[in-house]
């Protein structure tokens, strides 16, 4: 038990929780503004996984991580294309497209993946030279501070500049409050003549595109490979978050340091010889979330027409 | 008037700022035809339409395979070699089957009213937990009494487990969706907590209990086949499940809130007390494949018996157009997609993955293929609208 409780250990558990908050908040702040726009995509956990194969597979060609972030997020931008098709302009169910696309990104990048790299008989697990950990000068030498908040990956870093990004991107420029109206009365944004369509579709590939770079953290940045499994469920933690986080950003940021938190814990936990049950601490995020949706039911952040298909003239 | 918003638009210049891609009026303007909303669908024709969707699906899927190299005839061959190419294989194809019409039918029933279950998963566990909790209570009962406890037992757990996320949604509102998908993973956990505790078989360092007493076991219908009567069960259930949703009162509501809460309210149904009714089937129905999938199957707990059956059944539910008899049918082709898959892959080299694809394009497609069934194909008038 005394163990547990150490410098080294309570300070590991810090810098692990921003390195797996990382994909958690990218994911997550990408979904907000997609859902800002009044779609849900249900599909995240399927286009991380594709991104982060998409991600991998550049990089391992190219050769260059940073054409893997693009070529992750050019993947998770094709199938949020494929979701705007059918939930904007086809006006399909969107929590049945989401579902839908969540199965296509996951056969697509576990298809890929064995046909690119199994071809031949036997499995060659391929390694890229993943992205390593970026001192941020003077500041990193700060003790404790430094060492959690800057000597991190340039993604956390990128992930923590998109909360307050996306803050003044959506309450304090044009396109943004018009998304936020799009998402909350697209029948009155209508009337105004902004255009719904579109910003929706730029909006969810946007969504899309964060989802796949957030899943290429995972291949290109913490562990330099990839499989199948790679994502494990971190797709619906990021929608948790946002439902956590009342669609806020900066509420988001709060939900994935706490969600990376837990999980931090959790994983020391288990690499001690604490007796107690880590499974509480990685069922709490989804309980947490489960009340604030109750907590929240009266001042909800939620766009009011989230789910709801516009259809001009009609209600 | 027919309904003006499904019309293709005038050439009227004002109009000019809606970017909407509009089906109708790219059809309108590259030729003599036009597209006009339908004011009713017909059956015949959304049955049509999936089966054209499904063919359609099956061309991509070729086209996929033999970009991959291999020739498509080769690969769907194996595939159906490995589902159905013998009497053993077609039997395993409906052992892997039996789960997935009792989850595909929790997702048909719950989305005929509206309810979004999402957590056919976490239900499945439920089921499979309440069979394993009875069985441990009730062991001296005899063999059909102990049967019908455990699969009680699951039914409930199953039901309760839905609950939550229905008396959530009806006494405060929230979004079942997302209730039922965080409840998939609580409920993993807990899982993974009691099998590492509590129910953990004292004889093996892994997450699992032991091995279930023999008279436990569904009873075979074959020696050499793993076929359970959890598959007649399964069966039976599409026919209730028919049978509730056609003809009885409670199906007839369901249907009509899944039509419009609003005027199922109005028309004096109680809307709260049917959403509550319907996600407990719908958990229960889960529940029931959970436990067969323990007591027909696996004879033990462990954290990966579920391996995705809950979401398959909502893709199953959704292709089969929430029809029972298209649920039964539905799943035993994606069972013969599993269970050939592997065949495939040895013979052929493609992946067993191309399943999921396979799956996740016929969604695709038959949702499409739903939206088309409510436009036709008209001639173009020389009319003004």
């Amino acid at each position: 038990m005394g163990d547990f409780f150490t410098y080294s250990v309570i300070l590991g558990i810090f810098v692990a929780t921003l390195k797996i908050a990382t994909p958690l908040l990218i994911a997550a702040t990408g979904e907000l503004v997609a859902e800002s726009s009044g779609i849900l995509n249900l599909s995240i956990e399927g286009t991380m996984t594709l991104g982060a194969f998409a991600g991998f597979v550049t990089a391992n060609e190219t050769g260059s991580l940073w054409l893997g972030l693009l070529g992750a997020a050019a993947g998770g931008g094709a199938l949020a294309l494929l979701m705007a098709i059918m939930t904007v302009t086809v006006r399909v169910n969107q929590v049945v497209a989401g579902l839908a696309l969540n199965i296509l990104g996951l056969g697509a990048a576990f298809f890929w993946y064995r046909s690119v790299y199994s071809a031949g008989g036997s499995i060659q697990i391929p390694v890229v030279d993943k992205f390593e950990v970026v001192s941020v000068p003077l500041l990193s030498s700060i003790p404790i501070v430094g060492e959690v908040l800057f000597e991190q990956h340039w993604l956390t870093y990128i992930a923590l500049l998109m909360v307050p990004t996306t803050w003044m991107f959506l309450n304090r420029t044009k396109y943004g409050l018009e998304l936020r109206a799009i998402g909350h009365n697209p029948e009155a944004c209508d009337m105004r003549g902004v255009p719904i369509a579109s910003r929706q579709y730029a909006a969810v590939i946007f969504g899309g595109a964060m989802a796949g770079v957030g899943g290429s953290f995972l291949s290109l940045a913490a562990t330099g490979l990839f499989f199948p499994d790679i994502v494990a469920g971190r797709g619906w933690i990021a929608l948790a978050i946002v439902i956590f986080g009342n669609w806020r950003a900066t509420w988001i940021l709060a939900g994935s340091l706490l969600f990376g938190f837990l999980e931090a814990t959790q994983l020391a936990l288990q690499a001690s010889d604490v007796n107690l049950p880590y499974q509480l601490l990685l069922a709490l995020p989804f309980v947490l979330t489960i009340l604030a949706l109750v907590l929240n039911r009266s001042r909800s952040g939620a766009p009011l027409s989230l789910t709801i298909p516009y259809h001009r003239g009609e209600r | 008037m027919s309904e003006p918003t499904t019309q293709a638009p005038p050439e009227d210049p004002a109009d000019g700022r809606d970017l909407r891609p509009n089906l109708g009026a790219m059809l309108s303007r590259s030729g003599g035809l036009r597209l006009e909303r339908r004011l009713d669908t017909r059956p015949v024709h959304e049955f049509y339409a999936t089966v054209a969707a499904l063919a359609i699906t099956a061309v991509l899927i070729g086209g996929l395979v033999a970009l991959a190299g291999v020739s498509p005839t080769d690969a769907y061959s194996a595939l159906y070699d490995g589902a159905f190419g013998s009497v053993e294989s077609a039997l395993e194809t409906l052992v892997q089957a039996t789960p997935l019409i009792l989850t595909g039918l929790a997702a048909a029933v719950a989305f005929r009213a509206g309810v979004w279950n999402i957590g056919g998963e976490g239900q499945f566990f439920a089921g499979a937990m309440g069979a394993y909790f009875v069985s441990t209570l009730v062991g001296p009962l005899p063999a059909p009494l102990l049967f019908v406890a455990m699969f009680v037992g699951g039914a409930i757990a199953g039901a309760l487990w839905a609950s939550i996320a229905s008396v959530l949604l009806v006494r405060y509102g929230t979004n079942e969706i997302l209730t039922t998908v965080m409840l998939n993973f609580v409920i993993l956990y807990g899982l993974s907590w009691l099998l590492a505790g509590p129910w953990q078989s004292p004889k093996t360092p892994y997450y699992q209990t032991e091995r279930m007493d023999a008279k436990t076991f569904l009873p075979r219908f074959i020696d050499d086949s793993r076929l359970h009567w959890g598959f007649a069960i399964a069966l039976l259930a599409a026919v209730a499940v028919y049978f509730l949703v056609q003809r009885t009162s409670l199906g007839y509501e369901l249907r009509g809130v899944g039509v419009n809460r609003t005027a199922a309210a109005y028309k004096g149904i109680h809307v709260g007390a049917v959403v509550i009714a319907v996600m407990a089937i719908s958990g229960a129905l889960a529940g029931i494949s959970g436990a067969g999938e323990l007591l027909g199957l696996h004879h033990r707990l462990q954290l990966d018996i579920a391996a995705g059956i809950g979401f398959t059944g909502i893709i199953i539910a959704l292709v089969a157009r929430l029809n029972p008899a298209g649920v039964v049918v539905v799943a035993i082709a994606f069972a013969g997609l599993l269970n050939g898959s592997t065949s495939m892959q040895v013979g052929t080299g493609i992946p067993a993955a191309l399943v999921e694809v396979i799956e996740g394009v016929a969604l695709f497609l038959v949702l499409l293929a739903a939206v088309a069934c409510r436009y036709r194909l008209r001639r173009r008038r020389q009319l003004h609208d």
